[in-house]
């Protein structure tokens, strides 16, 4: 935080929905795998609809109206039950029709806002000023000389959700943005991927001297592609222009680019060479009428959302709130983690005694696997199946806690049961009173000078024994066992 | 043969009595239109008709006689106009930026004509994307009108108003944005239909002004484009903008009408100064006509419809300005054929396709969009679109029609008004407003000047209201034949 | 504003002829320039009336926007198998449109 100077950030994030089909046509809007459509064969997913062809027309996508109305009910916007989308006019390549369909006076959604979890104690909220559906470009690929357009992911719908400059440092920023991710994937109408630029995100920063009212002159940074590059790019954007002010130089108004090799951001281009865009009603589509009993449908039907998942992970099973936070931080590990505890519950075990180990191997050992694969905990082969059964295992110290890592990797990497990776690896604790015995009474017999220290009240000590027979035992005892067993014979 | 045989309901009838089959009367089509001179056709597919009219040909063999309820049109030649794509069929717009342009897919309203057993003669000429009113804008060449080679047919859908005059096929397709169907049909001598603004469809129609195109039927009589109109109208799931409300069908409507209880409106609004004296007699005379049938002469007022061209012409180039963006030489069109350096020349090249008076519109468009303008201009002309609407619905309270000129004279010579755009807009000043709110309008010949000329008298409805609308129309033409 | 006072100069023309990506002649500048002048004065008319609260007008249907159903429809198919769409481009590469280096 500078002393002299604040920062103001807004958020544009353009999330693609993860319908069947595009906005306008019945042309792919994602592959069967969820990746995207811009992967398939260059311009096999075209029509003449979405490669604009003379006399085609747009019809729209009952369920694109549907995914944005899910974002804005979650979102508490407003719901303009008449919306517009209009023609926003410029020349590109990689846009058919010479103009992009959009909403632009007359979006779907309004006046919404997200309370995010900005530290462990603290929330703020962040309004938002709309969220409008329109359709995505194509792509060009550059070669030397010329560019080549794929109309691929031309008309693929998006949602573009726009934030109010309600954000004043790059983590606040940061901890919106995993806030709205987790909720348009918790509302299953976007895949989240950024790399695959499912989710991108354009920001706009501002400085003013702490406590001015007025703005400053603000800069976009366009389409940056991961969370943590989002923070970066913020960063170095506030400090640019704190370091320009200060240095009696202005900040100029224009869109720039974040280069994550070198941490910096670069002028793409000014305001001056601002493009008319000559925006006016589509004459094309009529405007889109809501009733409130589709509206109301769609409210009653809206998933649990983070926020109210993460009180309930918290409430119902024990989850510590930083845990809680990164768990409903996406969908799949929120999942994963009910269906363990579901399953430690059919075995008897209380929700709340089973929810805490569950979360710590999730928010720990779970994505420390995943993080260091670059997979998704889903896109192995354990199953919650498995880590009840570490947990229980554990719990009932047939495994210790270093056996339990050694099982995860390995049902990790193959699938098979914990009970057969446990005992092919010998993981299993020696919790048998009658085995243990001998062990101890060799470590007694062996450290005499120990044993008087401990009967004379030296109770550190014990934890030299435990360690002592631990490796006698080649560390298959259960030490817990161990350390009753060696104080019940020194008594 | 062709030229006596000048309806749908003439050829089937010949096609029953087997004094002509299919196949011959498409052959005798072509023959025709390789021997006129009048410049009517862009594309003449000779493949494909010959195709259709052999597969008439065998189906009217199996059934005897033509199955007119299932199969209306069969064996009927017809002309396209070339802003409607067909599959495979080059489609121009009479415009040098597609002039190679052969389009992947079919538009709507051909491929439901050529479903009921139409046989596609060809594509007809037109100003270059539909704009103007002479047909001399077309990059190919004019149009001649099919009686008088010095003069204009009319525009924009000049060569299907020529094609149908002047005996090239038995009926044809036009577009009327605001008044290209009715301005060269009543030029020509044919009905021309411009149906209510969602009644047909215009998925496949190269969008000039989206909320003002409608394609319309031309032809020798009221109840052949009635026919059409009920073959290719209806709701179409590709277009957004096509109507839900399926309107009454066409043909049942033309029985007699009830005199007793209709009011036609005479709008003072269009016995205006400027109006050729011919014209109004013509019209007046068509209005005592119906006045005689029983029908009640009821004068309404238009009070903003003197506002219209001003209107239409800054909403119709505010759209085109948009609709034309596309043609870029991307994906289809024209290509610079240099390696240009950069994208703007790339641009300016590949858009140095269109032709005079398509990049004034684009101009005159882009500019009363523009950010500054485009409140005064596009928005205010869209506001007092609205009061020419209203007035057109308050006077559909007291009258179930309205009457009129189509034009304020007659075909024009070649040349005459190419030089003033301001004067060629003014021409469309009783067309234009039936376009602008949405209602069906037609052209019905109404007798002719003293140069031979053809007059047309122009009918309109309230929207959907097709049916009454070519009742009347077709009452009147047999009444006056 | 009051577009009466708008300047309709050969600035201006080139100017829009700019945003439409159109190249124009000095000839056509000047005869354009000369044309929208006359055209912009007639449809002046309009600019006296009376609009204030006056809805605009976008479409002649009173209707709203039907949808389509989230379904995929078959691309067409042209020749060799090669996506039909792509038959009236001037030059493909590898599937797709050249154009001049974009950046």
């Amino acid at each position: 935080m500078h002393p002299e100077f604040e920062a103001v950030i807004g958020l544009e994030v353009h999330a693609q929905l993860s319908t069947q089909s595009k906005i306008f046509c019945g042309c792919r809007a994602r592959l069967a795998d969820g990746t995207s459509v811009a992967d398939a064969a260059v311009n096999s997913n075209t029509c003449p609809v979405c490669a604009g062809h003379p006399g085609a027309l747009p019809v729209l996508n009952r369920r694109v109206v549907e995914y944005a109305l899910r974002a804005g009910l979650a979102t508490n916007c407003r719901i303009r039950t008449t919306n517009v989308f209009a023609r926003k006019n410029y020349f590109y390549p990689d846009l058919p029709k010479g103009y992009q369909l959009s909403q632009y006076e007359e979006p779907i959604c309004e006046g919404g806002y997200l309370d995010v979890a900005v530290s462990e104690t603290e929330t703020k909220r962040v309004r938002l000023q709309r969220i409008h559906m329109e359709e995505d470009a194509g792509k060009s690929v550059h070669f030397p000389g010329y560019s080549l357009v794929n109309l691929n992911r031309a008309g693929v719908p998006l949602i573009e959700i726009v934030s109010a400059p309600d954000l004043s440092t790059p983590a606040e920023a940061g901890a919106y943005l995993r806030s709205l991710h987790a909720i348009v994937t918790a509302l299953g109408i976007c895949d989240g991927n950024m790399q695959e630029g499912n989710f991108r995100c354009d920001a706009n920063v501002s400085v003013r001297p702490r406590g001015a009212r007025e703005l400053g002159t603000r800069t976009e940074i366009k389409n940056v592609n991961s969370f943590r590059f989002v923070e970066k790019a913020i960063e170095y954007e506030i400090a640019r222009q704190i370091q320009l002010v200060k240095g009696g130089g202005k900040v100029v108004q224009e869109t720039r680019t974040y280069d994550s090799d070198r941490n910096l951001t670069l002028s793409m281009r000014s305001k001056e060479e601002a493009e008319d865009y000559r925006y006016f009603p589509d004459p094309d589509l009529l405007p889109v009428l809501l009733e409130e009993a589709w509206i109301e449908e769609i409210r009653r039907g809206l998933p649990e959302l983070p926020e109210q998942k993460k009180a309930r992970f918290i409430r119902d099973f024990g989850i510590a709130p930083a845990d809680a936070a990164i768990l409903v931080g996406s969908r799949e590990l929120a999942d994963f983690c009910e269906a363990t505890i579901a399953e430690l519950s059919r075995s008897g075990m209380e929700p709340r005694a089973a929810g805490k180990p569950a979360a710590n191997w999730l928010v720990g050992e779970l994505r420390r696997l995943a993080n260091e694969q670059g997979l998704e905990v889903s896109q192995s082969c354990l199953t919650p199946g498995h880590l009840a059964d570490v947990v229980r295992l554990t719990q009932e110290q047939v495994i210790s806690g270093q056996g339990a890592k050694t099982v995860i990797a390995e049902a990790w990497r193959t699938g098979e049961t914990i009970a057969s990776i446990v005992d092919a690896q010998g993981l299993r604790q020696v919790s048998d009173t009658g085995a243990l015995v001998p062990a101890i009474d060799k470590v007694i017999a062996a450290n005499p000078k120990q044993v008087a220290e401990f009967k004379a009240g030296k109770e550190k000590l014990l934890g030299f024994f435990v360690g002592q027979v631990m490796k006698e035992t080649g560390g298959k005892a259960n030490p817990a066992l161990v350390g009753d067993l060696v104080r019940k014979r020194l008594k | 043969m062709t030229q006596t045989l000048r309806t749908i309901r003439e050829v089937h009838d010949a096609f029953d009595q087997k004094r002509l089959s299919p196949m011959e009367l498409t052959r005798e089509y072509l023959r025709a239109i390789g021997a006129s001179r009048h410049n009517a056709f862009l594309t003449v597919c000779e493949e494909r008709a010959l195709g259709q009219a052999k597969v008439a040909e065998a189906l009217l063999a199996r059934e005897g006689r033509v199955p007119r309820e299932r199969l209306p049109l069969l064996g009927v030649p017809l002309a396209i106009k070339d802003n409607l794509v067909i599959d495979s069929i080059r489609t121009t717009c009479a415009s040098r930026i597609l002039e190679n342009y052969v389009p992947p897919y079919t538009a709507t309203c051909v491929a439901r004509l050529e479903a009921a057993g139409a046989v596609t003669l060809g594509k007809t000429s037109l100003d270059e994307f539909a704009m103007g009113g002479s047909n001399e804008n077309s990059a190919f060449g004019p149009v001649l009108h099919p009686t008088h080679p010095d003069r204009v047919p009319g525009g924009s859908s000049g060569g299907s108003a020529t094609a149908v005059g002047a005996g090239l096929c038995v009926a044809a397709l036009g577009s009327d944005t605001g008044g290209s169907i009715r301005l060269p049909a009543s030029y020509c001598g044919v009905v021309g239909v411009k149906p209510t603004y969602g009644g047909v469809s215009r998925y496949g129609l190269v969008a000039f002004a989206s909320s003002l195109d409608q394609v319309g039927p031309m032809a020798n009589s009221v109840e052949d484009a009635a026919l059409l109109l009920e073959v290719m109208g209806g709701h179409d799931p590709r277009d957004s903008t096509s109507a839900v409300a399926a309107a009454t069908p066409a043909r049942d409507a033309l029985g007699e009408p009830d005199w007793r209880g209709l009011r036609i409106g005479v709008p003072e609004e269009f016995f205006v100064e400027g109006l050729a004296p011919e014209v109004e007699r013509a019209t007046r005379a068509a209005l005592s006509w119906f006045e005689k049938e029983g029908a009640k002469l009821v004068p309404v007022r238009l009070p903003h419809a003197k506002h219209s061209v001003a209107v239409y012409y800054l909403i119709a180039v505010s759209e085109a300005s948009s609709n034309l963006a596309r043609f870029d030489g991307v994906r289809y069109g024209t290509r610079p054929s240099g390696e240009e350096r950069d994208l703007a020349a790339f641009y300016r090249k590949a858009r140095a396709g269109f032709g005079a008076e398509v990049k004034r519109r684009i101009i005159l468009g882009t500019f009363a969009l523009s950010s500054g303008y485009a409140e005064a201009y596009y928005r205010r002309a869209c506001q007092v679109r609205r009061l020419i609407k209203d007035d057109f619905d308050r006077a559909f309270e007291k009258v179930d029609l309205i009457a009129g000129p189509v034009s304020p004279g007659t075909a024009f010579k070649l040349g005459e008004k190419l030089t003033d755009p301001l004067r060629m807009y003014l021409n469309d000043i009783f067309t234009i407003p039936a376009n602008l709110a949405g209602l069906p309008a037609l052209s019905v010949p109404n007798g002719k000047d003293a140069h031979g000329l053809p007059i047309g008298l122009q009918l309109l409805a309230p929207q959907f209201g097709e049916a009454r609308l070519l009742g009347a129309a077709h009452a009147f033409e047999k009444g006056r034949a | 504003m009051s577009p009466s006072k708008i300047a309709v100069d050969e600035a201006l023309t080139r100017k829009v002829a700019t945003l439409a990506r159109l190249e124009l002649s000095d000839s056509e500048v000047s005869t354009f320039t000369a044309q929208l002048e006359k055209i912009l004065g007639y449809v002046e008319s309009i600019q006296e009336l009376e609009v204030q609260g006056v809805e605009p007008l976008l479409s002649p249907l009173a209707a709203k926007t039907a949808f389509r159903e989230d379904e995929i429809l078959p691309a067409l198919a042209g020749r060799e198998g090669q996506p039909k769409v792509l038959e009236a481009a001037g030059e493909i590469i590898d599937g797709g449109y050249k154009v001049p280096p974009v950046l």
